[in-house]
């Protein structure tokens, strides 16, 4: 219902006489596996219905919601249980099913098999642990078709979840630690899927967590983000990433004045290597403002370099713009260097709490002028910009 | 300029776009009408875990089209009520499990179409709705699951206040802790995510920006930063992306423009621009002969927007195409509140 980037044809073709009973057959088909999987009992054959369906169609909620019932109720149960007088699953109460109750549906009922006893889903005929790791392997293939698909990320961490729960510590750590090959290998193949680093980065909290025994990684995963952006400059993800990551791995490492100040020229200068190989990479300068905006925060609110004196932050700031200012060079039709110029200039007088100098206030008109030309679709904004200067 | 013929009459008011640039209603009336009725289609039967969202957006698109009465209205409450479960919550259709998505789309049905007190006469009651949402909270940290299984997005967040809005019932959750949340979640770009620590991405921002505003606490959002990087979503062909980097589409004219209208900076934005791209989306063409010549495989295929120009329509993009340019003031569409 929602489809991204599926072409419409481009002839207007009316379906053959083949291709619409082969739809029917497959509508037919279909609706006939829903409705056996709708069973509903605590049986291998449901769990194998439920693989088959979700297959096909990934987004069917329910079925996975069904798969975690058999699961729960059924092979995770302590071999006990299986006394239970009742193997229904307990009802997701319907006010009315009419849509399932078809001519088809009865034809299809009849196909069912009714599970035998030996394949019952109890703790007797199957471990946990088998069970977790058929799904976890399962899912790879589903995952690698479906990579934007909520719910099969989803079901993935209650799977992972529930190891944590009833496995021994270390067999489930082991489990967890697998996913960042995983993820690894997902993001690989689409280096901004936000379900892969979101997984990635769920994976890691519960890796560090001390009921799996784990520590920090933050580390690691800031070495991660390097590799990732060196792989590709305009790797928004992996710069955002690594914006959440500094604190954490500035305090870890008791970083004193002198390495934050390192540190945070040694971000600029990442940073600036990939603006010199391409100008117009927007991702690499929002990251630049980011590193800026350690400077013009209030002094102690900045998180790399806290204690740095305003004096200093305006010198670093001054030397920054500088910087800037020698990328026109060969570039001078990249508004992206005029945005950051005016940002940064006009951020230099709430810094130091100044009026802007005569020749500041021209050069930051020219590049306004500069921005207008280059960049009409947003010239609201450079009007709004506008209006701030008339306040000098 | 030549008219066009038939009763969606877009010519006559939207002087400057060219001919195949124009909004005709009746074509997308008529393919909203006609998705019910598509049980042939084995794509039918693969999007039923969307119907009552399919619903919610073809109503919203039909009631900013000024057409609210093209589907029956008691079919309509009959086919919602028949989605809820014992627990309150809704399901995308019978059979399928209770998820606040489902739940947040249906109460937006009932209330498009006036009819919540279908609720307490023939449904299972407000307070019910209401405390099913409300039971999805998470109370340590504020924000909110779909379902039991946990997974917590401010998508959740979002639909459970703006459903609560809708019944009256804000009184039921911690909005103050919801509000925390949403601005832990808050990113250097001024954006937000889908949790504390998650990238910025446009839909997450207008459910984080529409959910400060029902809180009544949109002073919250670093306005001009993310009204700048928000406004960077635009690309040279008019449409809006999703974040850095990535392709256009029709859905973010939604999710970009009406965050954008929710911090007053929708003037950031070129608006003639991102029009002419969604109507570029349409398959509904006008040709030079005042005759509606459509651009589709059979009659009840007709209407409804793509994400992108030349791609296949589907009735998500026909709602917030149709949403985009209500926001910017289209000509004949109904004013649409950016929430």
């Amino acid at each position: 219902m929602a489809s991204h980037g599926v072409p419409r044809p481009s002839t207007i073709t009316t379906k053959d006489e083949q291709a619409r009973l082969k739809e029917e057959k497959d509508i037919k088909d279909y609706k006939t596996l829903v409705d056996l999987t709708s069973e509903r009992e605590y049986s291998l054959e449901v769990l194998e219905l439920t693989s088959k369906l979700l297959t096909k169609n990934p987004e069917y909620y329910t079925i996975w919601n069904v798969r975690r019932r058999l699961l729960t109720y059924g092979l995770f149960s302590k071999p006990s249980d299986s006394s239970l007088p009742s193997m229904e699953l307990p009802s997701t109460s319907q006010t009315d099913t009419t849509i399932t109750s078809s001519a088809d549906s009865s034809s299809s009922s009849s196909q069912a098999t009714p599970p035998s006893q030996n394949s019952r889903m109890t703790g007797k005929t199957g471990t946990t642990l088998e069970a977790i790791k058929n799904d976890l392997a399962f899912l790879v293939p589903l995952l690698m078709g479906w990579p934007k698909c909520y719910w099969i990320w989803n079901y993935r961490l209650w799977l992972l979840q529930q190891a944590k729960e009833r496995l021994d510590m270390e067999i489930a750590r082991a489990m967890w630690t697998q996913e960042l090959g995983l993820v690894g290998k997902m993001l690989t193949r689409d280096n901004r899927n936000f379900h892969g680093w979101g997984y990635r980065r769920k994976i890691v909290a519960e890796l560090e967590s001390p009921e799996l025994g784990g520590s920090s990684m933050v580390e690691t995963e800031f070495e991660y983000t390097t590799k990732m952006f060196s792989a590709s400059l305009s790797n928004f993800s992996a710069l955002h990433t690594r914006s959440k990551l500094i604190p954490k791995l500035l305090n870890e490492r008791r970083s004193d004045d002198g390495a934050r100040l390192r540190f945070l020229t040694n971000e600029f200068d990442l940073i600036a290597k990939a603006l010199w190989t391409d100008a117009y990479n927007q991702s690499a300068w929002f990251y630049h403002e980011y590193l800026m905006t350690n400077l013009l925060e209030p002094v102690r609110q900045s998180t790399i370099t806290p204690n740095m004196s305003s004096t200093e932050r305006s010198a670093y700031v001054v030397l920054q713009i500088e910087n800037v200012k020698e990328m026109l060079e060969g570039e001078e039709e990249c508004k992206w260097i005029y945005n950051a110029l005016l940002g940064n200039t006009m951020a230099l007088w709430q810094l130091e709490e100044r009026s802007p100098m005569s020749d500041e206030l021209q050069d930051c008109k020219t590049w306004l002028a500069e921005l207008r030309k280059l960049d009409p679709l947003r010239r609201g904004r450079w009007d709004d910009l506008e209006k701030e200067f008339r306040g000098f | 300029m030549s008219l066009v013929s038939g009763p969606g009459r877009a010519g006559e008011t939207s002087g400057s776009l060219p001919d195949e640039l124009q909004l005709t209603i009746e074509p997308h009336v008529r393919y909203i009408q006609s998705l019910d009725s598509r049980r042939d289609e084995l794509e039918y039967w693969l999007t039923e875990h969307l119907r009552l969202n399919g619903l919610y957006w073809g109503l919203m698109a039909l009631h900013l089209m000024g057409r609210p009465d093209a589907l029956p209205r008691d079919e309509t409450i009959n086919f919602v009520l028949s989605c809820q479960h014992e627990n309150g919550g809704f399901g995308a259709a019978p059979g399928h499990d209770a998820h606040m998505l489902y739940t947040v789309s249906a109460v937006q049905i009932l209330a498009m179409i006036d009819a919540l007190d279908e609720l307490e006469r023939r449904g299972k009651g407000r307070a019910l709705v209401g405390s099913y949402i409300a039971g999805l909270q998470n109370t340590r940290t504020g924000t909110f699951a779909g379902d039991e299984f946990g997974e917590e997005d401010t998508r959740f967040l979002y639909g459970a206040l703006n459903a609560l809005s809708l019944l009256h019932m804000m009184d039921a959750v911690n909005v103050n802790k919801a509000v925390d949340y949403i601005v832990s979640c808050a990113n250097f770009d001024g954006g937000y995510g889908v949790s504390p620590g998650a990238e910025s991405h446009s839909g997450q921002i207008f459910t984080c920006l529409a959910a400060l505003s029902i809180a009544k606490r949109i002073d919250l959002v670093d306005v001009d930063k993310l009204g700048r990087w928000l406004s960077e979503r635009q690309v040279e062909c008019g449409g809006l992306n999703g974040r850095p980097e990535k392709a256009e589409d029709v859905c973010y004219s939604w999710w970009v423009a009406s965050s954008l209208a929710m911090i007053g900076r929708l003037h950031w934005i070129d608006g003639d621009k991102l029009k002419e791209f969604i109507l570029r989306c349409q398959v509904c063409s006008v040709s030079a002969d005042n005759s509606t010549e459509i651009n589709a495989r059979q009659d009840t295929k007709m209407g409804g927007f793509a994400d992108r120009p030349g791609d296949m329509v589907d009735v998500f993009h026909t709602a917030f195409g149709l949403g985009g340019l209500s926001l910017l003031s289209f000509p004949d569409l109904e004013e649409v509140d950016p929430v």
